[in-house]
């Protein structure tokens, strides 16, 4: 059973309908767990100190704002409490516009909105909606941040997404490749072959056909795994490797780090820095 | 110079494996990956004998021995499939399951994981209870060097030929000494060597209080010489016979013979060689430790 992730009402004008929102989508990544390989111990993250690796209590974290390299304003949790926006339970409903003027950049996460309590005032609303063919743009605050939202009624029930600002959302003109991309000259002739090869592949979109075929086997090897199963590693298509003869390889190399200790007698540096001994 | 930073694919006696990065720097001293796995190929018919059926831990230097290794005592999941393991002493999980270095590969492939330093337990994987030989590990302290641990294992040997045991001694490849006293006969245990061992320690203490003790707290006064006799003890390991140690150096845990031991306590010769030294050695002598293999005796059934 899905949880509702914010509960409030839809306000516009005079009215005000309880409604709950549910996460439309679940992500559906594989997360793993480190473990120290030697003793099957979980790793944990500590909070060191750059400059001693000593670990550091809680009490003693600020937060810094790097203002320039290496300077930071320290800013008081105290300081910033005035300006969280305050937990109101409401989406206020402020325009209605077409879903064609929103850009797909700007959808960010999606929730079903449901009816709390009785479903009349929300059922309402959504046909008006349909009917209208319009999408309400409102604003409200969730876990402390302030969101704006599409809401749009789709099959007689409504459907948020949360939207990007719009100075969130990167202009075409940063990307150095795009930059006069409109300028191009191609031929009504290549334009009316690449429309011919658009048009033999359209289709209406069934997202079912669309997988994630990595998270489907790393999930049916973990699953072998568990059963105990033993599991071959699928050898990644590569050609045979060269052997190489492996006396001549080490000569070479052996050859190779002694001279370079004869013309560094006092030794050469390790990955790590070396103590200066001379 | 060639560039060699990329892995090559090689074989060793018909065992497949990809070995990379041979140039990097694991010593201070410039001694590379390389002369690392170099040396694991060229002592592994003096080497491997020691570690054979033994529940190996690993102190793996992958960044070099001026950085911090690791002790690795559970064997890595990614190992060829040739490298068998053996269950050993554990933890409160339960047992390990050990490395163990059956042939000359396996030492390759232990190069090429900067496996650098190689432990063994006195006893084999198929008998965990029943050592193969006790061990008097000399750890000098302050003020007090190689020098006076071979004094002291001078002094060791006589007690022994008084209850009619033979040792042999290796350097530990670091400051100290160490002085094997094979068993290889059923019935040996843990603590039999343990006590004798301390026995041992305590007469030579009683003897010589001013330059003995067997206690790891006093360890650290000066002028004094540590016998560590703890290292019997069921779950210790000990670095193995022909080691490499993460030194600024590529030192070696040497094998010797009682006369350069006795020639190190008259202060004559110093007892430290490093890797090329010790392949000379061993093309010179063979190998000086192999009684510590072979020999059977019995410890005296009540101690001194």
């Amino acid at each position: 059973m899905p949880r509702p992730v914010w509960s409030g009402t839809i306000s516009f004008g005079l009215v005000a309908i309880p409604m709950k929102l549910y996460n439309a989508v679940n992500r559906k990544s594989v997360s793993f767990n480190q473990l120290d390989e030697r003793t099957m111990s979980r790793i944990r993250y500590r909070k060191v100190s750059d400059e001693t690796g000593e670990e550091v209590p809680d009490e003693n974290i600020v937060k810094g704002y790097e203002v320039s390299k290496g300077r930071y304003v320290i800013v008081d949790p105290d300081e910033l409490e005035p300006f969280i926006p305050a937990a109101t339970r409401s989406i206020e409903l402020e325009e209605f516009v077409d879903l064609s003027d929103i850009d797909p950049v700007y959808f960010d996460n999606s929730y079903y909105v449901a009816p709390d309590g009785s479903p009349k005032p929300y059922v309402l609303l959504a046909r008006a909606m349909e009917e209208a063919g319009k999408v309400a743009i409102g604003r409200f605050v969730m876990r402390n941040k302030q969101y704006t939202a599409a809401i749009r009624a789709v099959d007689g029930h409504l459907m948020m997404s949360t939207l990007a600002y719009g100075d969130e959302v990167v202009k075409p003109e940063s990307i150095d490749e795009l930059n006069g991309i409109e300028d191009v000259d191609v031929s009504d002739r290549e334009v009316k072959m690449a429309e011919a090869l658009v048009a033999s592949l359209a289709d209406d979109f069934h997202p079912e056909k669309f997988h994630d075929d990595y998270r489907e086997q790393v999930l049916d090897l973990i699953a072998k795994k568990a059963a105990g199963e033993e599991f071959e590693v699928p050898e990644p298509a590569t050609e045979k490797p060269k052997i190489v003869d492996l006396m001549a390889a080490l000569e070479a190399s052996v050859e190779a780090a002694k001279s370079a200790r004869k013309r560094h007698p006092t030794g050469r540096k390790t990955a790590a820095k070396a103590k200066k001994t001379a | 110079m060639p560039a060699r930073s990329q892995s090559i694919t090689t074989e060793v006696d018909g065992r497949q494996l990809s070995l990379s990065n041979l140039d990097k720097v694991l010593y201070p001293s410039g001694f590379t990956k390389g002369e690392v796995i170099n040396y694991h190929l060229r002592i592994a018919p003096v080497a491997v004998p020691h570690l054979r059926g033994r529940c190996l831990t690993f102190k793996r230097f992958p960044n070099g021995t001026e950085l911090q290794g690791f002790f690795e005592k559970r064997c890595p999941q990614h190992r060829p499939e040739w490298v068998p393991v053996a269950l050993g002493p554990g933890d409160r999980r339960g047992g390990v399951e050990y490395c163990r270095i059956e042939e000359t590969a396996a030492m390759v492939w232990a190069g090429n994981m900067a496996a650098i330093e190689l432990h063994a337990p006195m006893a084999l994987a198929e008998d965990l209870d029943t050592p193969r030989a006790v061990v008097f590990d000399f750890d000098p302290g302050p003020s007090t060097d190689i020098g006076d641990c071979c004094e002291i294992a001078v002094e060791v040997r006589e007690i022994l030929a008084a209850v009619e045991l033979e040792g042999w001694c290796k350097t530990s490849g670091s400051k100290g000494l160490q002085l094997y006293v094979p068993l290889n006969t059923p019935g040996a245990t843990h603590e039999g060597a343990s006590e004798f061992a301390l026995a041992v320690g305590q007469v030579l203490e009683r003897q010589l209080p001013k330059r003995v003790t067997t206690t790891m707290a006093k360890a650290a006064r000066p002028g004094k010489i540590f016998v560590d006799w703890s290292q019997n003890a069921f779950h210790k390991t000990t670095i193995a016979p022909y080691s490499l140690r993460a030194r600024p150096e590529p030192t070696v845990s040497t094998p010797v013979g009682w006369d350069e031991v006795e020639a190190c306590a008259d202060g004559d010769v110093e007892l430290r060689f490093e890797a090329d030294d010790v392949l000379d050695r061993v093309a010179e002598h063979g190998d000086l430790f192999e009684p510590v293999l072979t020999l059977e005796q019995r410890l005296p059934d009540h101690t001194i």
